[in-house]
């Protein structure tokens, strides 16, 4: 007979041999600690001293879900083990989850009351709890446009707002009838999301069929979706920037009657090249994709990076060439703050 | 009762079902998903309403996974699930029990 | 509803997980003379909201036969006992079990909330009965007083796992560690009148052990046993179904009454023999058992296997 559910103590070394060893046979091999060390709870059922079913809960995400069906009915501890999980989760506040898994469990999810937002051939990303993605596209639709309209989006981290951006944005205003620009919501840049959202919404003031929202949990940094179930490490920016590209091209611009997708050349980063290739790959016919040049400032591609990277040398009339008016007066009020992060290592490269 | 936040009751074990409440603007609104939809689902929508509405619940978003529980689950798995989103689970709403 | 003690079969007490649809949905199935629900110890803290209401409306809506049934509550030192009362009271349950219960005050205490709550309620007053489990040397050495605490007490039980590591001591195949306990539980029913229930017996896959242990309480005599396994229950009833020569000694003596009923004589004999009242009674009580345990038709006739 089973056990109850128990929680596992991975920093207990006899808990995490256990644990390792039971997923190992089931062919999860990664280990490494970028997936491992957000992990905040385990859960287990055991038959005897065997372990037989295992998951864990990392913030929002469930992760390492693994299940031995030898002499039980197929799905019951697989049941078992997820309604332990997504009641763990409310009982700590989280009512909206995700799990990243391999394509052939989807469905599995699915018949638990998962909702898949998309899947590649080999993973799928789905969801559970509310609000979810109806709700969230619910609430930022503009009421007043026709989806026969050209309709376009844009996403950006704008980290901060720069005239890059602003160019990119002015041209796919000037080209299309009403624009979205998405926010990158997660939090792992120098400024924070508010302070990011407010310059965008000021930098662009003047754009009347501008509509800037915050990118909720679908415009998430996708460098951050787990990818421990792979069998290797090698495809995992392709498969983390497809399912991005397509929870945009299935889920987010049907609903809001997006028909074409700017983005700016990323000169710098592999990364971005990667991204904009798959965005080129996934999203036409249904999203036409606008890949625009970056604008220059004195021969230099203007970048946030650029402006972070004189924010930390404190030269600010560096920067004034680079963004619009609003972030400047803000880099310029708080700059001291901005330094301060910083120097507490917060990390100033990437995008 | 007024939903002050999302909350769930019940598993996802068989004979069980698995309740999610979140706050709602247009009635109460059904999100099911279960093996014998088909022949229950409005028999499981209708108990699931009921239950609410005895709580004075008018609007709520549900989400309800159905693993093939009785009357007497649902209802009692959509009452916990009320008072919890309602924060009122320190006193049993007596008068629905 | 609820009967007393001498009209009652009580050989087995099924655990059930007051947090389980399909457990709490099929507890009837399987002929347990008690069923009893748990929301304590089977019941997580999250929980025990959505376990109260489940069995709440389960007692409400299920058909459980004859069964008695019985809810244990969790402790009065909880914020879910006061709650777990009332629901449980309002469902009209017949038994309310008490967990650690360690003097008569406790069962008192019980008493008064019960009492209450069958006049918030509209239940009739009386109509809810009582027991205690006893998991501590101080419940043991306090059982006499406990058992004698309330008329709305049907019985006592022993609970081992506690018991044992309140003795630091823990569970041996042999019982030796929980004779007093047992013997003391025992004695103190039978002086109050009510019904003594041994603990669970756990390792499912010992059934030699079962056995030997479930003969030995009956032996002590014991009412029965708690059980957490359905499988459990047709190997408690094997041991405690009466013999063909009980049954017909049993027979005897309720002719016999059935006699003196007639002949319309206040005094009851056989043989030549006056016929007392506990003759009479383990008579009564033989005939009980074979008749749930299929041995005898609905007269009273021995059917042979």
């Amino acid at each position: 007979m089973d056990s109850e559910v128990r929680e596992l103590r991975l920093r207990n070394p006899s808990d995490y041999k256990k644990w390792r060893t039971f997923l190992e046979s089931l062919n999860i091999f990664n280990f490494e600690e970028s997936e491992v060390s957000g992990i905040d709870l385990t859960l287990g059922i055991f038959s005897g001293e065997d372990l037989v079913a295992t998951g864990s809960l990392a913030n929002n995400t469930l992760k390492y879900i693994g299940v031995c069906n030898k002499n039980v009915v197929t799905g019951s501890r697989f049941n078992v083990i997820v309604s332990a999980l997504v009641n763990r989760e409310f009982q700590r506040g989280i009512f909206h989850m995700f799990v990243f898994t391999k394509k052939k469990y989807s469905a599995s999810f699915q018949h638990v009351g998962f909702s898949e937002l998309a899947s590649t051939e080999d993973a799928a990303v789905l969801e559970n709890g509310k609000p979810g993605i109806e709700d969230y596209l619910g609430e930022i639709a503009e009421s007043s446009v026709s989806p026969s309209e050209k309709i376009a989006g844009i996403v950006m981290n704008a980290n901060p707002f720069t005239n890059g951006h602003r160019a990119l944005v002015e041209k796919a205003a000037s080209e299309n009838d009403f624009v979205y620009v998405f926010v990158v919501q997660t939090e792992a840049s120098l400024f924070r999301f508010d302070e990011r959202l407010r310059l965008v919404q000021e930098g662009t003031q003047d754009l009347t069929n501008v509509k800037v929202v915050s990118g909720g949990n679908y415009m998430v940094s996708y460098l951050t979706f787990p990818a421990y179930f792979l069998p290797s490490s090698e495809d995992t920016i392709r498969y983390q920037t497809t399912l991005d590209a397509r929870i945009f091209r299935n889920k987010i611009a049907p609903r809001l009657g997006i028909n074409k997708r700017y983005v700016g050349t990323e000169p710098f980063s592999r990364t971005t090249g990667v991204y904009n290739q798959v965005l080129a790959e996934e999203l036409p016919p249904n999203v036409e994709l606008s890949v625009v040049d970056r604008v220059q400032a004195e021969d230099k591609p203007v970048t946030a990076t650029a402006v972070r990277q004189a924010i930390k040398a404190d030269k600010l009339s560096a920067i004034k060439a680079l963004v619009p008016t609003s972030t400047y007066d803000f880099i310029n009020n708080n700059k001291n703050e901005l330094i301060a992060r910083i120097q507490k290592g917060m990390n100033i490269n990437g995008n | 009762m007024e939903i002050k936040e999302t909350a769930i009751a019940g598993t996802l074990e068989s004979s069980d079902i698995q309740i999610m409440l979140a706050k709602g603007a247009n009635g109460i609104e059904i999100d099911l998903e279960s093996d014998v939809k088909k022949q229950f689902g409005q028999q499981i929508e209708s108990v699931i309403t009921t239950t609410l509405n005895q709580l004075g619940i008018e609007s709520a978003s549900v989400k309800a996974v159905d693993k093939g529980a009785l009357d007497c689950v649902i209802k009692a798995r959509t009452i916990a699930a009320a008072q919890r989103a309602g924060q009122t689970t320190d006193e049993p709403a007596w008068e629905v029990l | 509803m609820a009967q007393k003690n001498e009209e009652r079969l009580r050989r087995t007490m099924m655990f059930v997980p007051g947090n389980n649809p399909a457990m709490v949905k099929d507890a009837g199935i399987y002929g347990a003379d008690s069923i009893m629900f748990d929301l304590e110890d089977a019941v997580s803290m999250a929980e025990k909201d959505a376990a109260r209401d489940l069995v709440y409306e389960a007692i409400q809506s299920q058909d459980y036969g004859n069964a008695e049934l019985v809810v244990r509550v969790n402790g009065q030192d909880t914020p879910y006992y006061n709650n777990d009362v009332k629901a449980m009271v309002k469902a009209g349950i017949d038994v309310v079990r008490l967990p650690k219960v360690e003097d008569a005050q406790m069962i008192q205490t019980l008493e008064k909330d019960v009492l209450a709550a069958e006049k918030q309620f509209g239940r009739e007053e009386g109509s809810t009965h009582v027991m205690a489990a006893i998991e501590s040397a101080k419940g043991v050495l306090n059982v006499a007083e406990i058992a004698a605490a309330s008329d709305r007490m049907i019985g006592v039980a022993l609970s081992a796992e506690d018991y044992t590591t309140d003795m630091k001591t823990h569970r041996y195949p042999d019982g030796a560690e929980l004779e007093f306990a047992r013997n003391m539980v025992l004695h103190a029913a039978r002086a109050a009148g009510i019904a003594a229930f041994d603990t669970v017996f756990t390792n499912m896959d010992d059934t030699e052990g079962f056995y030997r242990e479930t003969r030995y309480i009956h032996q002590l005599g014991f009412d029965g046993k708690s059980l957490v396994n359905p499988r459990q229950i047709s190997m408690v009833n094997s041991v405690y179904e009466p013999t063909q020569k009980e049954i017909k000694n049993a027979q005897n003596v309720i002719t016999a009454i059935e006699e003196a009923r007639i002949k319309g004589s206040g005094v009851i004999s056989m043989n030549g023999q006056m016929v007392d009242r506990p003759v009479v009674l383990r008579a009564q009580r033989v005939m009980r058992l074979a008749k749930a345990s299929n041995l005898v038709d609905e007269e009273g006739n021995y059917i042979e296997k």
